[in-house]
């Protein structure tokens, strides 16, 4: 069902991670969590990263978003040079280009499901004021939250608020989906759901990237990369299933 | 709302009311503060100078032998002269039934009332006016010292001795009229008609006059009275008995007007301040809190400058509700606060509306300050990563051990485990300790030091116990026989000692050829065991000085050339003598005196006899001792001699004490108002401390701990700060309330007796501990109430 192949850099990539290195300095030995990550990702892939807690995976994804600088390598996304852009522009890169999932979903708390959802075409400048509840209403639709509208957070189930996150990440249709341990705060049957509802928006030419340590999630990805003190070590590609 | 994130800043306010409530009101308290104290000074000013000047006041007072018209009307057209005019005055005893003591009365009486052109009277509740004969109207101001009615009767005593019933007709308003709280007089209008009846002659004896010129110096204004008193006056053969030039512009209360208002101000700028921090250190925590929260909206496209304009509005927004708040409560306070001032310093107020700059002070400190306070913490909120944003927890785990305090504290043993952690949880947030230390610190040093200035004032009136060395003081109206009202007064039962004083005034003649006119002389006994005068320079008199006098620092205030060494020229008994100043001794806050060997002194007055006798009581009870003096009083009137005024020496204290106790009123109030802002400022900032560690208390109630653990560690730092702003703040208390008394002093003229007040620094360690604990506890226990689950998420 898969094949180990070695790292590669096809051609037509949506993101291409060169040499990226980081280090941190906050301790008394400075603790280098990228050892120099190449990386290539296609549009419409399913890209799961695996590893141990500390492996660095979520300072990987914490890269590929900008949410973390790189201490040095390239990264490049959609043609954009991330590594180059400053905080100001970063937000406004990737508001437009990345949808971020967050593990403790992180949705304002004030803020009810759907005026979390219209937040980021807001801030962007994304479609005519009055469009943006419509777009919202519909993309809480796909997630099966349209009842929830309006209600806040709190008042949401974690599989719930997972999806209103996933909702949000969707606002300003985005390409590219980084989740970092999405499913990694919700019960089995929930976080089947919601990594269904992943496989759902790769079929809609989404390229989502996953951080998991959940192996029977790694083993649903398209693709899945191996992470072990800073560096990738193993590439697994699963071949789809013969009628799925 | 078209954009959702302005919805989030409203959403913030409304679900966060605990937090609103504590943000407004701590900003809405600076407002206050600053409203209440510079709205407060500069509407005093304000009403107290434009009254003032409204009333026309004088710019010389010549007290004289009688005249009429005629001189009026040359002074009237004299060159430099804005207005004249004549007027009859005379000091009265009488008796009220109000009042069991008999009491002195200040007649003024006018031929005209409806044409006074200098220190206008205004009429406010009159049954008739102007008075009708044999009425009086009192001055307001005799509301403070007894409950008086329209139609009450005075039973005056005149100069023959007879005594006439007057009527009390009304109540009137003179802003020059000395309080009589402060005299111990009260002052009352009768008209001319009345005179006779009083054995008063119907001619004036006092003459006032309002000059010419806005800017005119006192040297000007005396160099004027010296010209009127020569071609008005005296070459029309008026004898004048004394002119009083005041400083231009000047009323009698200015020095206490000056203090008032300097105090104020020092205080005003000290509440500044204060609020300034105050907002500083509530907008900063506020924003701590949101770090995660920007960060996720950073992770979701919002740039920097869309969150830094939705968190500037919160502060708008904050800053408007304290602004709508705090302006009208320091208006309404501020009214309070006029009330009081123009009740005891005896003036009315037209507006209380305070001038725009004020108001626009109060805005700035409502929305200025927060904005620009929020301006830095929004700055590294906005530009904190994004990852770092997602996983603040308030504190940095690496922020706590490195420095050499916090070593410190890792190397206390022996310390329950809650206190060791209340007192390195007290240190963790090193910044926001350092603005609440700040900021609590310079409260309790404010409040502090008012206690310390308070205290000061006190010991000056305790100090004039030390001095005064008798009991009571009886006066006659002219120079009587020294050992026959001796022997009356030492006969009385209840007296112990009696000693015998000279009163005259004395009249400087400066080297300019300006004089300086009516300035009290005292003939004492240089041996004297009645004062204990504390002198300054020089020295106090001795025997054989026949030409040695000694001033005290009112007299050294109002004329420089009264320096210790120096030879002055004193008009006395009418032949200029040339003395030598040999001593300064602290005033006594009775006004400019000099003092002479009375032995020396006799001989250069013009009528022997001595004008006052000092008395020493056996009773230290003040009623005890007014019912002695009223029975030496009674005594002295049934042989043969009068007596012009009689007073216990408690009753000058009170007297005194009722003047410095204005200073002191406005201490109070202010002490309490700086109380409140460094309380409010506490709590705030405590209960801010405790919500920011509401996921600290859920991890460690998941960790087994109880709620009375949790209280104690929370009330435990609570005291740690309020202690350390305590101990901070009483080290900086000290030079403050030095500077403070000092400032008093030079403006009221009168060395204060500094006092660091030990009563305020133990009450306010009492409070800061009660406030320490209440503002930690609630807080604590709003947090332990929320679900383990809810603390470690808590946003």
């Amino acid at each position: 069902m898969s094949e180990i192949i070695a790292p590669g850099s096809p051609e037509g990539t949506l993101l291409q991670l060169r040499e990226v290195v980081k280090v941190y300095d906050s301790g008394d030995v400075p603790f280098t969590a990228l050892k120099g990550i190449d990386l290539d990702v296609h549009t419409g892939e399913f890209v799961g990263i695996i590893g141990k807690s500390g492996s660095g995976k979520t300072t990987l994804i914490n890269m590929i978003t900008g949410i973390d600088h790189p201490t040095s390598g390239q990264i490049i996304i959609d043609g954009t040079p991330v590594h180059r852009l400053g905080e100001n522009d970063l937000a406004r890169w990737r508001g437009r280009t990345i949808g971020v999932v967050f593990q403790f979903f992180q949705l304002l708390p004030t803020l009810t499901v759907l005026e979390n959802i219209v937040l980021p075409m807001d801030f962007c400048h994304m479609w005519a004021p009055k469009e943006r509840v419509e777009r919202a209403m519909n993309l809480l639709e796909q997630v099966e939250l349209a009842d929830q509208a309006n209600k806040l957070p709190a008042a949401l189930s974690g599989g719930q608020q997972q999806r209103a996150a996933i909702a949000r990440a969707l606002a300003n249709d985005p390409p590219i989906l980084a989740a970092d341990e999405p499913t990694g705060n919700l019960d089995s049957k929930t976080a089947d759901a919601v990594f269904s509802l992943f496989e759902r928006l790769v079929e809609h030419h989404k390229t989502i990237i996953m951080v998991t340590h959940d192996n029977d999630m790694a083993n649903r990805v398209r693709r899945a990369l191996h992470v072990s003190d800073g560096e990738i070590v193993e590439e697994r590609v699963h071949r789809p299933r013969v009628g799925a | 709302m078209r954009f959702v994130r302005w919805r989030k800043v409203l959403r913030d306010l409304v679900s966060h009311r605990f937090r609103t409530v504590l943000v407004v009101l701590s900003i809405a308290t600076g407002i206050f503060a600053v409203g209440v104290v510079m709205g407060g000074r500069a509407i005093l000013l304000r009403e107290f100078n434009a009254e003032f000047t409204a009333s026309v006041p004088l710019n010389a007072d010549f007290f004289t032998m009688p005249f009429g018209d005629q001189i009026v009307r040359r002074a009237r057209a004299y060159p430099g002269v804005a207005e004249a005019m004549g007027r009859h005055t005379a000091t009265l005893r009488y008796r009220w039934p109000g009042s069991d003591a008999p009491r002195s009365l200040l007649v003024v009486a006018i031929k005209d009332f409806h044409d006074v052109t200098v220190q206008r009277i205004v009429p406010e509740d009159v049954r008739s006016w102007p008075p009708r004969r044999d009425e009086v109207v009192l001055e307001r101001a005799a509301l403070q010292v007894g409950a008086y009615k329209i139609g009450d009767t005075l039973v005056v005593e005149t100069r023959t001795g007879e005594k006439k019933t007057l009527t009390v007709s009304g109540f009137a308003h003179d802003i020059n009229a000395v309080p009589a709280q402060f005299i111990g007089a009260e002052t009352g209008y009768v008209s001319f008609e009345t005179l006779p009846d009083i054995s008063e002659a119907e001619s004036y004896n006092e003459l006032l006059v309002a000059m010419k010129g806005t800017d005119l110096t006192q040297r000007e204004a005396s160099l004027l009275a010296e010209d009127i008193k020569r071609d008005v006056l005296g070459n029309n053969g008026i004898a004048v008995l004394g002119v009083y030039v005041p400083k231009p512009g000047s009323h009698f209360l200015g020095d206490i007007f000056k203090a008032v208002s300097l105090l104020l101000l020092a205080l005003g700028l000290l509440s500044l301040l204060l609020s300034g921090f105050l907002v500083v250190n509530t907008v900063s925590a506020l924003i701590a809190q949101q770090v995660r929260q920007i960060g996720i909206m950073k992770a979701i496209g919002g740039r920097a400058s869309q969150v830094t304009w939705m968190y500037l509005g919160l502060v708008g927004i904050y800053g408007t509700l304290a602004v709508v708040i705090g302006v009208p409560s320091a208006a309404w306070a501020g009214k309070r606060f006029i009330q009081y001032a123009a009740g005891v310093l005896n003036f009315r107020v037209s507006s209380y509306v305070p001038p725009d700059w004020v108001t626009a002070l109060e805005v700035g400190v409502g929305l200025v300050v927060p904005l620009l306070a929020a301006i830095v913490p929004i700055r590294l909120g906005t530009r904190t990563s994004v990852v770092r944003a997602l996983t603040d927890t308030g504190v940095d785990s690496t922020s706590f051990g490195h420095g050499i305090v916090d070593r410190a504290l890792g190397l206390l043993r022996g310390l329950p485990r809650p206190v060791a952690l209340s007192l390195r949880n007290t240190f963790l947030r090193k910044g926001r300790l350092l603005l609440t230390l700040t900021t609590l610190s310079l409260a309790s040093a404010v409040v502090m030091s008012v206690f310390s200035v308070q205290a000061s004032i006190n010991q000056t009136t305790d100090d004039l116990d030390a001095w005064w060395r008798y009991d009571a003081q009886i006066r006659y109206p002219q120079p009587t026989a020294q050992a026959a009202t001796e022997r009356v007064v030492a006969s009385t039962p209840g007296v112990t000692g009696v000693e015998s004083w000279i009163g005259a005034l004395a009249t400087l003649d400066r080297p300019d050829g300006t004089t300086m006119e009516g300035i009290g002389l005292l003939g004492v006994p240089y041996n004297t065991t009645f004062i204990a005068p504390t002198v300054l320079a020089g020295r106090w008199l001795q025997a054989g000085d026949t030409d040695a006098i000694v001033v005290n620092t009112d007299a050294r205030q109002a004329e420089a050339t009264l320096d210790v060494g120096q030879r002055v020229t004193l008009e006395i008994g009418g032949e200029a003598r040339v003395v030598r100043v040999v001593g300064l001794i602290k005033g006594q806050l009775s006004g400019p005196a000099l003092y002479m060997d009375r032995a020396a002194l006799a001989p250069l007055l013009p009528q022997a006899g001595i004008t006052q006798t000092l008395v020493k009581m056996a009773s230290s009870d003040s009623a005890a001792q007014r019912s002695v003096l009223d029975v030496a009083e009674n005594r002295l009137e049934e042989s043969g001699y009068r007596v012009a005024s009689t007073r216990t020496q408690a009753e000058l204290r009170d007297q005194i004490a009722s003047e410095l106790g204005i200073l002191v009123a406005f201490l109070v109030i202010m002490a309490v108002l700086l109380a409140a802002v460094g309380v409010i400022g506490l709590t705030g900032t405590m209960t801010i401390n405790v919500i920011e560690s509401t996921r600290e208390i859920g991890v460690m109630r998941a960790i087994g701990a109880r709620h009375g653990s949790i209280y104690r560690i929370f009330i435990t730092e609570g005291l740690v700060v309020g202690l350390m702003s305590w101990a901070i703040g009483t080290a900086a208390a000290y030079p403050m309330s030095y500077g403070l008394t000092a400032l008093l002093s030079g403006a009221i003229g009168l060395p204060l007796s500094y006092r660091f007040s030990w009563t305020g620094v133990s009450s306010w360690l009492g409070i800061i501990a009660v406030i320490s604990v209440m503002a930690s506890a609630l807080p604590a226990f709003r947090a332990s109430q929320v679900s383990v689950r809810d603390a470690i998420a808590y946003e």
